[in-house]
C-alpha cells in the first residue's frame, strides 16, 4: 500500500494556500505519523529500550549489584543450558501458562458475552467480576493463601463438613499448582472480561439483526460474527495473558514460596532469587533476556498469523 | 451521541487542559523531596538517611524514639527514617547501592553482614570506635559483625528461639515444663512429649518449627549445633556437615514429618504461618522466636507459656536480630558512625529493646535484665536463651557467601522433608555445593 | 465533513429489556452463581477486617463474625499516614491517566491506520518492552532515573510508566476495526490529519478510552515494585507501599491489611463505575451511506 499524496484542499478557500500552511497541508500526511508517535517513542526509548539494552549488557557480566561487574561474555547463557533448576522452573512456568491462559480467556469471553446482554443487575455483576482485578496483589495473594490453607482454610473446612477429607492444597506437589491456577483465574477473569466487553461494543448490531433475519441461531451468530470480529482483541489477550503467566511471581511466592520442593518454583522467582539472594544479577538478567526473546518470538509468530485477518 | 462535532472539540480542549495541568503539577513537584545524604562538616551536624524495616507495633516507636533522642543531643543533626516493608529491605538496598544512591545507614540481619562487608558496601568502623566494644557485647554478636577481624557494623539487638506451649493442653495432659535452662528438654524428652500429645489427640499436630520461608533455612543450624555438629570446619574453608552429626540431625528432623509430628505444610519452602496454627490450637507447641509475642497477645484466645529451647549434647539457639552499619555511599560517615554508636550504647539499647520487645546484646544488660512491658516472665527465658548462641555458628552464618549456602540448605532440606530424600544424600549434596561455593 | 451516522446504541446482542426466559434465564443463573463464587473471597476479606483479632484463624466454617469490630478500620488508619498515601496515589494516578490515554490514543491510532517505513518493527519493539520481567529491568531503569536526578520524586514514578505498552497495544487493536473508508472520506473532504483524529476517530473510540482510563488508573494505583525503588521517604509513599508495610517482617497485621485493602478499592471502583457506562452506550456506525 503506497502513500497517496494528499490533494490540494481546493474546496476550502478557493485558492491553494501558500507558505508554511500550504507546505503543511501538503505534507502533513507524511509527517503526522511521526509526530503522533513521538511522545510514546521518546519515553519508550529512554525508559524501556535503554534499560533493556543495559540488561542485555549486564547479562554478559557477573555482578552482585553491591560489588563491581566482571565481564564473562556468554558464559551465563551456557550455564543456563546445564542448570537443572532453570529447566525445572521453565517447565513449571510452562505448565502454569498452559493452565491459565486458554481458561482465563475462555471464561472472560463467556462472561463478557453473557454480561453484554441486558440482564438485571448487569452493572453489579460486572463489578463483582472486576473487583479481584483491582485489589492490591498483596491482599489477594494472602487471602488466596488463606482460603487454600490446609489447616484452617475455608475450602477444607467446607470439604470436611460434607464428609470429604482435607486436601493438601498448598503442601503437596500434586495440588499446589492447581491451587495457584484457580487463584489466578479468579484474578484474571475480570480483566479479560472488561476488554472483551469493550470490544463487543464496536460490533455493529445490524450484523446481528441481519443474521437473525436470516434465521441464524445464537451459537452460529457467535461463531460467524462475534468470534471473527473479536480477532484482534483475542490476539491482544492471548499475548498479554501469556506475558503475565510467564512473568508470574508475587502470587506464587506468597501462596507457596515456590514449594513444596521445587514444584511451584517459576522462572521469575528463580530470577529474583539469583538477582537478590545469590548475588548473580548477570545470570538473572540472562534468564530475563531469554524470557524476553521467547515472548518476542511467540508474539511475532502470532502476529504473522493474525495479520492477514486484520488487513492492515 | 448524535453529532460528533461539539463533543470531540470539548474533549480535546479538556484533555489539553488536563495534560498541561498535569505537566505543571509535575514541574512543581520536581522541586520536591530530595533525599540523599547531606554533607556536614564535622561530626554532630548534617543530615542522615537510615533505611530500615519496622513493624507498626513497637519497632517504629523504638526507632523514632532513638532518632528523637539523638537529635536532641545533636541539635545540628537530623536523621530521616526510611521505612520499607521487611521483605524488600535488601532488594531496595542493593538496587540503591548499585546506582550509588545508598542510604547513610542500613539495618541488616547478622547473616547478611558478611555479604555487604566483603564487597566493600559497608564502612569499616574501627576508626570511630573506642576499642572497648569487644568486651562489652555478647561474644557471638560481636563476632557476627566482624569481617577479617574488622567491625563493619555494631550489634543492635537479638531475638532467639524457645518452646512455646499451650498451657491448657499441657495441664490437661499433666506435662511439666523445665524450670531452668540446664533442665531444658533433651531431644528424646521433647519427642516423648510430642508423642504423648499425639497419642492423646489434644491437638491436630504436636508442634511445628518456624523455618519458613527459604530465607530462614539457616535456623535449622541450631539443631545441628545442638547435636554437636558443624556446618563448616573450624577455619571456615570447607564443609563439615556430611559427618555423622550432620546426617543424624537431618534424619531426626526428617522423622518429624515422617511420623506426623508436624503439619505437612510446615516445611521450609512453605508460607505457612505456624503462629496462626498455634493461635488456633492446631498445634500444641511451637519452636518460635520472641518477636511473635505481640502477635500472640493480640490474637490468641487460649493461654500460653514459654519454656527453654531444647538441647542435645549442647545447647544452641537461633541467632536472630540485627545490626546497623554505615554504607559506602554515605557522605558523612563520621556522623553516621556517631549514630550507630549512639543506638548501640547501653542506655539506648535498653530503651529500644523495651519499646520493641527485643533482647539486648550487651553483657551488662543481659545480666541486669530489662523491664519489659509485655510478658516479662517469658522474656526472661529468651534473654537467658540468647546466651546459648554458639560462637562457631555465629562465625559460620556470617561468612561472605552465606546467603548462597543458605539457599542450598533450603533446597536440600526441603527435599529431605517433603520428598523423602535420604539424610546421607542430603548431607552430601549440601557439602558438595558448599565446597563449590567456597571455591 | 464526513458524516458518521450513528445508529441506536448497539451493545452487540440486543435483547428486549429484562425478559428472563429460557436460555436467558439459564445464562443469568450461571452468571449469578459465578459472581457468588468470585465474590466469596471478597466477603472473606471483609469478614477478616471486622472480626475480633482473636477470632481470625478460627478455622472451621464460621462464616459470620461473632461481633463486628468496626474500630479495626480506625485502628489501622491511625497506624500509618494513610491520608498522605492516598493523596500521593490519587495524584499520581490522576496525572497519569490523561497523559497516558492521550499519547497512547494518538500512537495506537497511528500504528493502526498509517503506513510508514519501519512501522511494524517499531510497534513490535514497543510491545516487546512488556516482555522483560520487571525484576531484571528494575536495576537498569533505576540507574537511569538516578542519573536524571529523579530519585524520590513523582517524576521518577510517573514518566517511566507514561507510555504504557499494553495501552498502546490495546488501542491499536481497537483502532484496526475502524473502517478505513471513514478516514479516507474525511481526507477527500480536505480535513487535516489531526482534525480527522478528533472528529472521526475519537467519537468512535469511547469504549477503548474508557477501558484505557480504567486500566491506567488501576495500574498506576496498584504499582508497587517501581515506586518502592524510586521513593525513599514514607511521606511520599503510595497506598500499595502502605499495604505492604502492614505485612511485617515478623508477622502480618491481618485485620489492618484487609481493612486497608478494602478501603483502597473504593477510588478504583468509583473510576470503574463511572467509565463502565461507556460499555453500555457504545457507539456503532453503519459506515457511509
Amino acid at each position: 500500500m503506497t502513500l497517496r499524496q494528499p490533494e490540494n484542499p481546493a474546496t476550502k478557500d478557493g485558492g491553494a494556500p501558500s507558505g508554511v500552511r500550504g507546505w503543511w497541508n501538503r505534507n502533513q500526511r507524511l509527517l503526522i505519523p511521526y509526530i503522533f508517535i513521538a511522545p510514546n517513542v521518546v519515553v519508550f526509548a529512554v525508559f524501556m529500550f535503554l534499560p533493556i539494552l543495559l540488561a542485555f549488557y549486564i547479562s554478559l557480566n557477573e555482578w552482585t549489584l553491591i560489588g563491581f561487574p566482571t565481564f564473562v561474555g556468554l558464559s551465563n547463557y551456557l550455564d543456563m543450558l546445564e542448570d537443572s533448576e532453570f529447566w525445572r522452573a521453565f517447565y513449571n512456568t510452562g505448565v502454569y501458562t498452559v493452565g491459565t491462559v486458554p481458561t482465563s480467556i475462555a471464561l472472560g469471553l463467556a462472561v463478557a458475552v453473557g454480561l453484554n446482554r441486558k440482564l438485571p443487575g448487569r452493572t453489579l455483576l460486572r463489578s463483582i467480576f472486576f473487583v479481584p482485578v483491582i485489589i492490591s496483589l498483596v491482599a489477594v495473594a494472602l487471602i488466596a493463601a488463606w482460603i487454600f490453607n490446609d489447616n484452617y482454610g475455608i475450602i477444607n473446612a467446607a470439604l470436611s463438613a460434607v464428609g470429604i477429607g482435607d486436601v493438601p492444597w498448598l503442601s503437596s506437589a500434586r495440588w499446589a499448582m492447581t491451587s495457584l491456577i484457580i487463584a489466578t483465574l479468579w484474578i484474571r477473569l475480570g480483566f479479560n472480561m472488561v476488554i472483551y466487553l469493550a470490544a463487543l461494543q464496536s460490533i455493529p448490531t445490524e450484523l446481528y439483526d441481519a443474521a437473525r433475519v436470516d434465521g441464524a441461531s445464537g451459537w452460529r451468530r457467535f461463531r460467524h460474527i462475534t468470534w471473527p470480529l473479536l480477532g484482534p482483541t483475542t490476539f491482544l489477550l492471548v499475548i498479554i495473558n501469556i506475558i503475565y503467566s510467564l512473568h508470574v511471581f508475587d502470587l506464587i511466592y506468597v501462596m507457596t514460596g515456590g514449594g513444596p520442593g521445587f514444584s511451584t518454583t517459576v522462572l521469575v522467582q528463580y530470577i529474583y532469587q539469583m538477582a537478590f539472594t545469590e548475588g548473580q544479577m548477570g545470570y538473572a538478567s540472562a534468564i530475563g533476556v531469554v524470557l524476553y526473546l521467547l515472548l518476542l518470538i511467540i508474539t511475532v509468530f502470532q502476529w504473522r498469523v493474525t495479520r492477514q485477518s486484520e488487513n492492515v | 451521541m448524535s453529532e460528533g462535532r461539539g463533543t470531540s472539540r470539548l474533549w480535546t480542549r479538556r484533555e489539553f487542559l488536563a495534560t498541561s495541568a498535569g505537566v505543571g503539577a509535575g514541574l512543581v513537584l520536581l522541586g520536591g523531596c530530595g533525599g540523599g545524604a547531606g554533607g556536614g562538616a564535622g561530626s554532630g551536624s548534617g543530615q542522615l538517611t537510615f533505611q530500615t524495616w519496622a513493624s507498626t507495633s513497637g519497632e517504629q516507636k523504638g526507632f523514632r524514639g532513638l532518632v528523637q533522642r539523638f537529635e536532641k543531643e545533636n541539635p545540628d543533626a537530623s536523621i530521616k527514617l526510611e521505612i520499607v516493608p521487611g521483605e524488600q529491605q535488601y532488594t531496595k538496598l542493593d538496587t540503591r547501592l548499585a546506582a550509588g544512591e545508598g542510604p547513610d545507614l542500613a539495618r541488616m540481619q547478622y547473616q547478611a553482614i558478611g555479604r555487604y562487608s566483603s564487597q566493600g558496601a559497608l564502612v569499616d568502623l574501627s576508626e570511630y570506635l573506642d576499642g572497648d566494644e569487644a568486651s562489652a557485647f555478647t561474644p557471638a554478636f560481636w563476632q557476627a559483625v566482624q569481617y577479617e577481624d574488622t567491625p563493619y557494623a555494631l550489634p543492635h539487638h537479638t531475638d532467639t528461639f524457645a518452646v512455646f506451649y499451650n498451657t491448657g493442653m499441657f495441664d490437661k495432659l499433666g506435662i511439666e515444663v523445665p524450670k531452668s535452662l540446664d533442665q531444658s528438654w533433651t531431644w528424646d524428652e521433647f519427642i516423648q512429649v510430642a508423642e504423648q500429645i499425639k497419642g492423646e489427640g489434644v491437638a491436630k499436630y504436636p508442634f511445628a518449627m518456624n523455618w519458613q520461608t527459604a530465607g530462614a533455612a539457616y535456623r535449622w543450624m541450631s539443631f545441628l549445633h545442638q547435636h554437636g555438629g558443624q556446618l563448616l570446619n573450624n577455619d571456615l574453608s570447607g564443609p563439615m556437615i556430611d559427618d555423622s552429626a550432620g546426617i543424624e540431625t537431618i534424619a531426626w528432623n526428617q522423622s518429624w514429618f515422617q511420623n506426623d509430628l508436624v503439619p505437612p505444610s510446615t516445611s521450609i519452602k512453605s508460607t505457612e504461618l505456624i503462629e496462626s496454627l498455634f493461635a488456633n490450637e492446631t498445634i500444641a507447641m511451637m519452636l518460635q522466636g520472641d518477636w511473635l509475642i505481640p502477635y500472640l497477645v493480640d490474637s490468641m484466645k487460649a493461654d500460653w507459656g514459654v519454656t527453654y529451647m531444647i538441647q542435645d549434647v549442647e545447647m544452641a539457639s537461633d541467632m536472630g536480630g540485627n545490626a546497623v552499619g554505615v554504607t559506602r555511599d554515605s557522605e558523612n560517615p563520621e556522623l553516621a558512625a556517631e549514630f550507630v554508636k549512639f543506638i548501640a550504647s547501653e542506655e539506648q539499647m535498653a530503651q529500644f529493646c523495651v519499646d520493641a520487645q527485643f533482647i539486648p546484646v550487651r553483657k551488662s544488660l543481659v545480666k541486669q535484665g530489662l523491664d519489659y512491658s509485655m510478658r516479662p516472665k517469658e522474656m526472661t527465658v529468651f534473654v537467658e536463651q540468647s546466651e546459648t548462641v554458639p560462637e562457631t555458628m555465629a562465625a559460620e552464618q556470617t561468612i561472605p557467601k552465606f546467603n548462597e549456602i543458605n539457599q542450598v540448605l533450603a533446597d536440600e532440606l526441603e527435599l529431605a522433608f517433603k520428598e523423602g530424600q535420604s539424610p546421607e544424600k542430603t548431607a552430601k549434596n549440601i557439602a558438595s555445593e558448599t565446597k563449590e561455593i567456597l571455591g | 465533513m464526513a458524516t458518521v451516522r450513528s445508529v441506536l446504541p448497539g451493545r452487540g446482542e440486543k435483547e428486549p429489556r429484562g425478559r428472563l426466559k429460557g436460555a436467558n434465564l439459564f445464562v443469568w443463573l450461571v452468571l449469578v452463581v459465578g459472581a457468588l463464587v468470585v465474590a466469596f473471597p471478597l466477603y472473606w476479606m471483609f469478614a477478616t477486617a471486622v472480626r475480633p483479632k482473636k477470632e481470625i484463624f478460627g478455622g472451621g466454617l464460621d462464616l459470620v463474625p461473632s461481633t463486628f469490630v468496626w474500630s479495626n478500620f480506625a485502628d489501622a488508619w491511625n497506624k500509618l499516614p494513610w491520608d498522605q498515601f492516598y493523596i500521593n496515589s490519587i495524584a499520581i494516578a490522576a496525572i497519569a491517566v490523561p497523559v497516558t490515554v492521550f499519547i497512547n490514543l494518538l500512537a495506537g491510532y497511528t500504528f493502526a491506520k498509517y503506513t510508514f517505513p519501519g512501522r511494524d518493527i517499531l510497534f513490535l519493539l514497543m510491545i516487546s518492552t512488556l516482555m522483560i520481567p520487571i525484576q531484571v529491568i528494575m536495576v537498569p531503569e533505576f540507574l537511569i532515573v538516578a542519573k536524571l536526578g529523579w530519585v524520590n520524586t513523582w517524576w521518577g514514578v510517573l514518566v517511566p510508566r507514561a507510555a504504557e505498552a499494553f495501552g498502546l497495544f490495546m488501542v491499536r487493536q481497537f483502532m484496526v476495526s475502524i473502517p478505513d473508508e471513514l478516514i479516507e472520506a474525511a481526507r477527500l473532504d480536505g480535513a487535516g490529519e489531526f482534525t480527522i483524529f478528533r472528529r472521526v476517530v475519537l467519537p468512535l473510540s469511547w469504549p477503548v478510552i474508557a477501558v484505557l482510563s480504567i486500566f491506567t488508573f488501576m495500574w498506576r494505583w496498584n504499582d508497587f515494585a517501581w515506586p518502592l525503588v524510586v521513593l525513599q521517604e514514607q511521606s511520599a509513599y503510595t497506598v500499595p507501599l502502605g499495604l505492604n508495610l502492614m505485612k511485617g517482617q515478623y508477622f502480618t497485621d491481618w485485620t489492618g491489611l484487609m481493612s486497608m485493602s478494602l478501603l483502597s478499592i473504593i477510588p478504583m471502583m468509583l473510576v470503574f463505575i463511572f467509565f463502565q457506562r461507556y460499555f453500555i452506550q457504545g457507539i456503532a456506525s453503519t459506515g457511509l451511506k
